[in-house]
């Protein structure tokens, strides 16, 4: 079989290596790895070029990672090739793929026979070093033109690691009243993150900080939903928390259902006399 | 300049429940919430630059969806009827409708709230060999020229290309607009093209079960701020998550 993996992010590719450890794997990549038995090292990151170049090698299975990127050229690529293709995989065994479906509400298991492209989630996975043989690979450019990149400087808080998380939702009310539940976050020693709305639309926080479905999913020990309604798309990035603590005006809100502590009340004067008790400590 | 808007029709994210080891997805339908920035976005290519804006949807063809659509201000929606479906034989029926139209633009969204992959777009504009830009953000187009920018969160991008072309938008490009009584009368005078479908899937779903976790769903009551907070941090304490 042949099979090619793709991703900006080798610790995809290391995941590829993972599930195919007894095959042969060719990987595509703007960076450097050591798990694939050869590597292409391609000049540029033109997500067009880099589908037509994956399509040209004529997979059997083709494997991307799952950024934003990776998701969009792996399915090119699929269209080019009249492929079907799996997004979001978290589980291959056989012909079998398992994915999260309706916006992190179920697991779907899908069965499917090569040729495919699949996208696979991150996880942790042991895989062997192989001996990887590189060639550079300069690519055609695309018909879509970069005029101008802005990098957006992120402040290197690493809500993917963070212990205890203090995310706020639209019912904090405004962007001068983040600043409570920062108070709280730095008494806790928690990191501050938030709904979509709050980062994406809003912009009263990073767009880095964002945890859901379309931004990060996290794991901490503890997790205070501030203001949040708890909408599937929300609660798909917090999953894997031990407890989720929510503090919410509306008593009926969806993440009543999905906390384990709920302070039925305003949020404000929660983040004020968390810091008092927690500050007095 | 022709606009075609790609919409999904889905049951309602927001009210499936989990009973026992089933999903429970026997909810009214809707449109897929970003499809409908979509829609929005098409309309208001169709009414600065003229034209025609037409919606496609595959798979379940709710007529209470299409008709808000319609309402919405799209001319005309070809509907394609498909019981099963995957998204290389969505994307199949899809191209072949597009092949007829020829639009300058095709118009999709950055995922649905069913299949919730994020694909689609891209797929059909290789499927078509068209470019694509996925994640935008705001549009401009000047003649055959489109700028448009692209949220990737860690960066910004601005791109340009020609048309015809396809793109994604994300949910922040716009506000879709609720339709007046008038509109949704209006609407059911539009044409609606019915489609059956003729492509199988290639990708099997053997089984969806739910994925939630339970939680202990104790409720403290905040009305006395102060208390609350004490019993909470006893709780959260007897936990061990916090000092
Ligand atoms: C494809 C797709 C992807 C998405 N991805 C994400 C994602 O990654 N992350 C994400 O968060 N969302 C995502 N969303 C959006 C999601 O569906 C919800 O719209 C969003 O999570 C709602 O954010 P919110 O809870 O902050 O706001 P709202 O839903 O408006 O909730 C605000 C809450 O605050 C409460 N409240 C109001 N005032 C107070 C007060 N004074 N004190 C206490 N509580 C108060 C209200 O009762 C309400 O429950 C996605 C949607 C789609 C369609």
């Amino acid at each position: 079989m042949n099979i090619v993996a793709y991703s900006e992010d080798p610790e995809y590719i290391k995941v590829a290596s993972s599930y195919f450890s007894n095959e042969k794997i060719v990987a595509v990549s703007t960076s450097d790895t050591k798990y694939a038995d050869e590597l292409h090292l391609i000049d540029k990151m033109d997500e067009e070029a880099i589908a037509k170049y994956l399509a040209s090698l004529k997979p059997d299975l083709l494997i991307t990672g799952s950024t934003k990127r990776d998701k969009v050229i792996g399915a090119y690529a699929a269209g080019l090739l009249k492929y079907p293709i799996l997004p979001d995989v978290i589980d291959i065994s056989g012909n079998k793929a398992k994915r999260v479906v309706y916006s992190g509400m179920g697991i779907a298991e899908l069965e499917f026979n090569t040729p495919i492209v699949v996208s696979i989630s991150k996880k942790n996975v042991e895989a062997k070093e192989r001996q990887t043989q590189k060639k550079n690979v300069n690519l055609e450019e695309g018909k879509v033109k970069k005029i101008e990149v802005k990098q957006k400087g992120g402040e290197g808080v690493d809500l993917s690691s963070a212990q205890i998380i203090v995310s706020v939702g639209r019912g904090i009310g405004s962007k001068e009243n983040i600043k409570f539940a920062d108070e709280l976050a730095r008494a806790i020693g928690g990191a501050l993150g938030g709904s979509r709305p709050i980062t994406a639309d809003l912009g009263w926080l990073p767009e880095d900080r964002q945890i859901g479905l379309s931004g990060l999913k996290v794991k901490p020990k503890v997790y205070f939903a501030l203001g949040i309604s708890g909408q599937p798309q929300h609660l798909a990035g917090i999953k894997d928390t031990k407890i989720i603590v929510a503090v919410n005006t509306d008593k009926n809100a969806p993440i009543v259902e999905n906390a384990d502590y709920i302070v039925v009340g305003d949020v404000i004067k929660f983040c004020q006399e968390m810091v008092k008790k927690v500050g007095k400590k | 300049m022709n606009v075609v808007a790609l919409f999904k029709i889905v049951p309602d994210d927001t009210l499936i429940k989990v009973t026992g080891s089933t999903l429970d997805l026997n909810v009214p339908a809707k449109i897929s919430t970003y499809d409908k920035s979509a829609i929005e976005e098409a309309i208001r290519i169709k009414e600065k630059h003229g034209g025609k804006a037409i919606g496609v949807t595959a798979g379940n063809t709710d007529r209470k969806a299409i008709r808000e659509a319609l309402a919405m201000g799209l001319d005309e929606v070809i509907a394609i009827d498909m019981k099963e479906q995957d998204i290389y034989s969505t994307a199949s029926m899809i191209a072949d409708q597009l092949k007829q139209l020829n639009p300058d633009l095709v118009i999709g969204s950055e995922a649905t709230t069913d299949s919730s992959g994020g694909i689609f777009p891209a797929y059909l504009a290789g499927l078509l060999g068209l470019p694509l830009i996925s994640y935008v953000k705001s549009i401009t187009i000047e003649g055959k020229k489109i700028r448009a920018e692209r949220n990737l969160i860690s960066s910004t991008e601005i791109v340009e290309s020609e048309l015809p072309l396809v793109i994604s938008v994300v949910g922040e490009i716009n506000t879709p607009r609720i339709p007046t009584v008038k509109q949704i009368l209006e609407s059911s005078k539009k044409p609606v093209k019915s489609v059956n479908a003729n492509v199988k899937p290639l990708v099997k779903l053997a089984s969806v079960s739910p994925y939630v976790i339970q939680r202990k769903k104790i409720i403290i009551d905040g009305s006395k701020m102060e208390e609350a907070v004490d019993k909470l941090l006893s709780y959260l304490r007897q936990e061990g998550v916090i000092s």
